[in-house]
């Protein structure tokens, strides 16, 4: 085997990191603010066949990304307005949301199943940094949507830890009494933070679509990187930046399969390597199980529970 | 809330009149029918006709309703184990998997140990199997949450994508005792006969049914008498008080999610015993075990609703299956679209059954200025 393969193999590794810090920084901006939104997976495979549906119609990136995001924004309005306005499970709201996402797109996207993507989002050359050898491939070879959401984890984290909204955010998460008692409205805060998180989530749908998606499939597409990207935010310890290293990594379990295969490489039954994203998602959850892992994590404290002024 | 001169409020009910219990759901699938209305418009078919063939079809024929109790028929006993974690909030989304194992489970001893038994020794063996591996799949996400805390959400969905694979691999991937050696063709080898149940006459319904059904009374039964149901509803309401009670969380944590695998995985067995007699990857499309937590959310978590709603959701499946027999199909996926908006009006139309909205007209303050 050649260097070259590993070479790609990262790049494509630090290329489908993306969907998942995309997904990971919507849904850290939700769970911060003490929503946790589990309808990620649907709301990918809606941005993703959204997107697929819209550049097949009118050839226009720009205009099905922007239609993915919708999407993401109106599916995020639905659990929110469930579990904020109605105060509703959020657990059961959330997979409402995948069912109802899961059904849609299959439903929506059947006339063009198989059919290949219509446009693509080509990646961008960084003039002589991708010249670099090694590093420039794998690190300077990808579309602007990789580095922008570079920047946008960076965004989010100084936008967390470092303006007044953002200590509003986290305070909201952890003490909404407090946050109530101060006189600003707490379900106005979830519900902008929700349809953000969705916004982004969306988006993470239709860019994976079209940069790396080949063609529509309603079970091939995202199989299962929602649920990936859930753990990733305990992975991540609910901070943006830490996010960006965990998706590389499991962005890497993710390729390898798909590499190992392409080589020809045969230690194990194909299928068995496919469960390697999953199993070792499982495993990064029960390491971080632990009682010590659990006090250095610091999830938001009132995850999941609606905030219900007169039961203080 | 206040919208111009209205405050408009939730307010909890003190006792909820019975017909809301039935308004609820009914308005919720009306509602339903018409998200699904307008999406099959959108794609050029007429919404009254599609959704009035698949009323039809699904529910208003003989032959349409022994094909949806017969489909029915796991659908309960995911619908009961979903509903059987999630009254006590753990919230086991793995069922699509440990169905998967329940099946593998199933054949395995269908195959191996049903050999020479007698058919009233084996079917109940072969089931108890298929549980026991439904069970065996909860495991790991059942002791993390009772010993650790770790969330079960994540853990026991991810394993579904890890059964889905090892479904795969027993069948395309691998030659072993579940692919069918008469065959080059990828496809499951074929149970004992003795180890199988025919189905009621020319129908597809089994009488694995009465099983799913006695269940499900059963449950209900036992959880409202039993010392057990007794302690996990104390649980479910207030842990704390539960523990102060000398209740073992633990204990409960792990025995609920572990019937609550075994009740998925009998799900699978059913299938083996009844219409597939195998490992069949065509189970791993249909998605029961994600569509059980729907059926339980539906029926409030009540075992014996779950009968009802399960064999309304078979409906719509075996009404959408049929409707792909037509020069311009609609797609199946509608019944999951359907699924889906019913389980959301109803996690809404939820808390108008337990709180009254209340509009009062209020006086604006001006300040003085």
């Amino acid at each position: 085997m050649n260097s070259n393969v590993w070479i790609l193999t990262f790049s494509d590794a630090i290329s489908i990191a993306t969907t998942l810090i995309l997904a990971t920084l919507g849904a850290i901006l939700t769970e911060r603010s003490g929503v946790i939104n589990l309808g990620v997976e649907g709301i990918l495979l809606m941005g993703a066949v959204t997107a697929f549906l819209v550049s097949d119609g009118t050839g226009n990136l720009w205009l099905a990304l922007f239609l993915s995001v919708l999407v993401g924004v109106a599916m995020s309005a639905v659990h929110a307005t469930l579990t904020i306005t109605l105060r509703a499970n959020q657990i059961v709201a959330g997979l409402a949301l995948v069912i109802f996402g899961n059904g849609l797109s299959q439903f929506i996207g059947k006339p063009v199943e198989g059919k290949t993507r219509p446009v693509t989002i080509e990646p961008m050359k960084l003039g002589p940094l991708s010249d670099i050898p090694v590093l420039g491939p794998i690190l300077f070879g990808h579309d602007i949507f990789t580095y922008l959401t570079w920047a946008g984890a960076l965004v989010c984290s100084l936008y967390l830890n470092r303006t007044r909204p953002g200590l509003v955010l986290r305070a909201t998460g952890d003490a909404p009494a407090t946050v109530d008692a101060q006189g600003v409205s707490v379900a106005m805060i979830r519900f902008v933070h929700t349809i953000l998180g969705g916004a982004l989530m969306g988006l993470a749908g239709g860019w994976f679509m079209l940069a790396r998606g080949t063609a529509w499939s309603q079970s091939a597409t995202t199989n299962g990187i929602g649920w990936i990207a859930l753990s990733l935010v305990v992975f991540a310890a609910w901070r943006p930046l830490r996010a960006i290293a965990g998706a590389v990594l499991f962005g890497f379990t993710l390729q390898v399969p798909f590499t190992l295969q392409g080589q020809q490489i045969n230690i194990l039954p194909p299928e068995i390597v496919q469960m390697l994203p999953y199993v070792a998602t499982l495993f990064v959850l029960v390491m971080l199980s632990t009682p010590r892992a659990r006090r250095l994590l610091g999830a938001p404290k009132m995850l999941g529970q609606p905030f219900v002024r007169d039961e203080r | 809330m206040i919208i111009g001169n209205y405050r408009i409020e939730l307010e909890p009910r003190l006792s909820t009149p019975k017909w809301l219990y039935a308004a609820v759901p009914a308005l919720s699938l009306l509602f339903a029918f018409v998200v699904g209305g307008v999406f099959i418009g959108l794609t050029g078919h007429s919404p009254i006709g599609t959704l009035s063939l698949l009323i039809e079809r699904g529910y208003a024929s003989t032959k349409g309703i022994t094909n949806t109790l017969g489909s029915a028929t796991p659908l309960i006993c995911t619908g009961l184990a979903a509903a059987f974690a999630f009254r006590m909030n753990l919230f086991n989304i793995g069922e699509e998997g440990q169905m998967y194992l329940g099946m593998i489970g199933s054949a395995w001893a269908g195959i191996v140990l049903a050999g020479h038994l007698p058919g009233f020794v084996a079917v109940p063996m072969v089931l108890l199997f298929g549980a026991l591996c439904g069970a065996l799949w909860v495991l790991l996400p059942a002791v993390l949450r009772a010993k650790l805390g770790t969330s079960e959400i994540v853990s026991s969905l991810l394993l579904n994508y890890v059964a889905l694979n090892l479904v795969n691999y027993f069948i395309f991937g691998s030659r072993g005792i579940f692919r069918d050696p008469t065959t080059s063709f990828p496809q499951g080898r074929l149970i004992e006969e003795s180890a199988r149940l025919g189905s009621f006459g020319t129908t597809r319904t089994y009488p694995t049914v009465l099983i799913a059904v006695a269940l499900a009374i059963g449950l209900y039964w036992f959880m409202k008498r039993s010392n057990y149901g007794y302690e996990t509803s104390v649980f479910a309401d207030s842990p704390n008080t539960a523990r102060y009670a000398g209740m073992s969380s633990t204990k409960l944590t792990l025995s609920v999610l572990l019937f609550s695998g075994a009740l998925a995985g009998l799900a699978g067995s059913m299938y083996v015993v009844g219409p597939a007699g195998k490992v069949d990857p065509g189970l791993l499309q249909i998605g029961l075990g994600y569509a059980g937590i729907v059926v339980a959310a539906l029926a409030r978590y009540n075992f014996v609703a779950v009968i009802l709603t399960a064999i309304l959701f078979a409906g719509l499946r075996e009404g959408g299956a049929s409707l792909q027999i037509s020069s311009n199909p609609v797609p199946i996926s509608i019944a999951v679209v359907l699924q889906g908006s019913v389980l959301l009006f109803a996690l809404g139309g939820e808390v108008f059954r337990r709180n009254r909205l209340r509009i009062r007209r209020v006086q604006q303050v001006s300040v003085a200025s």
